[in-house]
């Protein structure tokens, strides 16, 4: 190799080692963030029902520091070079999506929109190209909270409130006519769909196994008998 | 945007999925149709190749420097032809999409680059640089169809050994051969060598890495085996370009010659086919 294209390799080599080592700092954090949130949001399991929005609140704040990340990541990152980096932020990316969508669940009921978690996060429109919320990460992170909605429906049982499986019920299966939609292809967001059943056959034991003993209340009546 | 914040029934959720069935199904026609050009693109390049082999090994007569010159000028029409395709590619690779799409296009890129780097080699000696491999991906204004990844540019170079060193063990037989051979030889160790320092940042290349130290090893084999048997006579060289050739035939079937047989078989079949069409 002649000096001159060692020189042009060097120089490429050495942006881009730049650039990577930059985002792996953004992403530590940007974890450290989203394992916080994982951590409050693990509370929901034992927490009564009046106490939810204490929990949310405290969650809230937290989410909203992920835009520092968000913004910082988008800094570094060079015009039309978002998919190549994106693989090093995707989990982090996923799991604050995660956080998102689940608060808001709890919160309202329904199900936040990708541009609602979008602006959550502080992504911004015009870092098209540098940063943005691609459909993909938003599915993951939705399917994640699906995941935990089986969990919650077994847990809140427990804690007595018989409402909320009912809920996660009606929810979920409005969530799963919708993937069904996709037409997916053989990768992790097939996979993940796939699994979706097993947790509405877990919260349709639990809606079952409430519904049967009347602990329910009578307004979740059309659902119940399925 | 006009959609509503939270989606709260199954009337706005269907919607919006409906959205993202668009999207997704858009996203992955464009990578099928991408990956049928890389192949398209890797087909062509393996033919030219191919060709690149049989000029330079068929042609009867004394190995000398205008047969690699020949041989690229011949390779260049199909070489136009490779970057037509690219051309074509380009409007499904602009902005953003390119490094979206990358890894789709990625094995062609390398099969041209390792075409195009051989055929560079044949004419001049030398190892094509990171500018002209991306001076020749441009359109007649000079703007790039994409920027060229670095390490789509050091993995096709990584197969160009491969390439050499078939070249090196066919042509040592031929008269003035053995100076190719050794040339060849230097030139792929400096390769191994350039290549070894950035093996740190590119995993494919630390694998290829391991290709190429068995192509080294190959041409040397062959070297040995012409340094043992010429030490046996004294002779004047064109007639032990006839013992060579024995020794050679022999050498080649030890080490396999191509670096897998599924290849290699492959490549036969090829040949024959090929002869008509170029």
């Amino acid at each position: 190799m002649d000096q001159q294209n060692v020189e042009k390799i060097n120089s490429i080599l050495d942006a881009e080692i730049e650039i990577r080592e930059k985002i792996k700092e953004q992403v530590t954090e940007f974890d450290k963030k989203t394992r916080t949130l994982a951590g409050i949001l693990n509370r929901i399991h034992s927490t009564r029902s009046e106490q939810m929005p204490t929990l949310l609140d405290s969650a809230r704040p937290v989410l909203e520091s992920c835009r520092e990340t968000t913004a910082a990541l988008a800094a570094i990152i060079p015009e039309n070079q978002f998919w190549k980096w994106k693989e090093m932020w995707q989990n982090s990316l996923r799991n604050a999506v995660f956080s998102a969508v689940l608060v808001e669940y709890l919160h309202s009921g329904g199900l936040l929109s990708l541009p609602a978690v979008a602006e959550t996060l502080g992504i911004k429109p015009e870092w098209q190209g540098r940063f943005v919320l691609p459909a993909e990460d938003y599915l993951h992170g939705v399917i994640s909270m699906v995941n935990e909605l089986s969990r919650l429906a077994v847990n809140a049982v427990t804690l007595g409130d018989f409402e909320q499986p009912i809920k996660i019920s009606l929810f979920v299966k409005d969530i799963f006519a919708g993937f069904s939609m996709l037409n997916l292809k053989n990768d992790t967001l097939r996979r993940r769909y796939d699994s979706l059943k097993y947790d509405i056959k877990k919260i349709e034991e639990v809606v079952y196994d409430v519904s049967l003993r009347r602990l329910a209340p009578s307004s979740g009546e059309p659902e119940k008998k399925e | 945007m006009a959609s509503t914040r939270v989606l709260d029934s199954r009337d706005t959720v269907l919607p919006v999925f409906e959205q993202f069935r668009e999207e997704l199904d858009d996203h992955n026609d464009r990578r099928e149709r991408l990956i049928k050009s890389s192949r398209d693109v890797t087909n062509l390049s393996k033919k030219v190749i191919f060709l690149l082999h049989r000029i330079v090994t068929d042609d009867a007569g004394e190995f000398d420097d205008k047969i690699g010159r020949h041989a690229a000028a011949r390779a260049k029409g199909k070489f136009r032809e490779i970057q037509s395709l690219f051309a074509a590619m380009c409007p499904e690779l602009a902005g953003e999409r390119f490094a979206r799409y990358q890894r789709n296009v990625s094995p062609g890129l390398q099969e041209y680059i390792e075409a195009l780097s051989f055929a560079h080699y044949l004419e001049h000696k030398s190892l094509i640089s990171y500018d002209q491999v991306q001076q020749s991906l441009c359109d007649h204004d000079g703007i790039p169809y994409f920027p060229l990844p670095l390490e789509d540019y050091l993995l096709g170079l990584s197969d160009l050994t491969g390439e050499l060193m078939r070249f090196a063990i066919a042509s040592i037989s031929r008269r003035g051969g053995r100076q190719k051979a050794s040339d060849v030889c230097s030139f792929v160790r400096a390769c191994k060598a350039d290549f070894e320092r950035l093996t740190p940042y590119y995993r494919e290349l630390r694998k290829k890495q391991h290709v190429t130290a068995q192509s080294l090893e190959k041409i040397e084999d062959a070297a040995y085996a012409v340094a043992v048997r010429t030490s046996e006579f004294d002779l004047p060289p064109e007639m032990l370009d006839d013992l060579v050739a024995q020794a050679v035939s022999h050498a080649a079937d030890h080490s396999g010659f191509g670096d897998e047989p599924r290849r290699k078989r492959a490549r036969n079949a090829e040949y024959g086919d090929l002869d008509d069409d170029l």
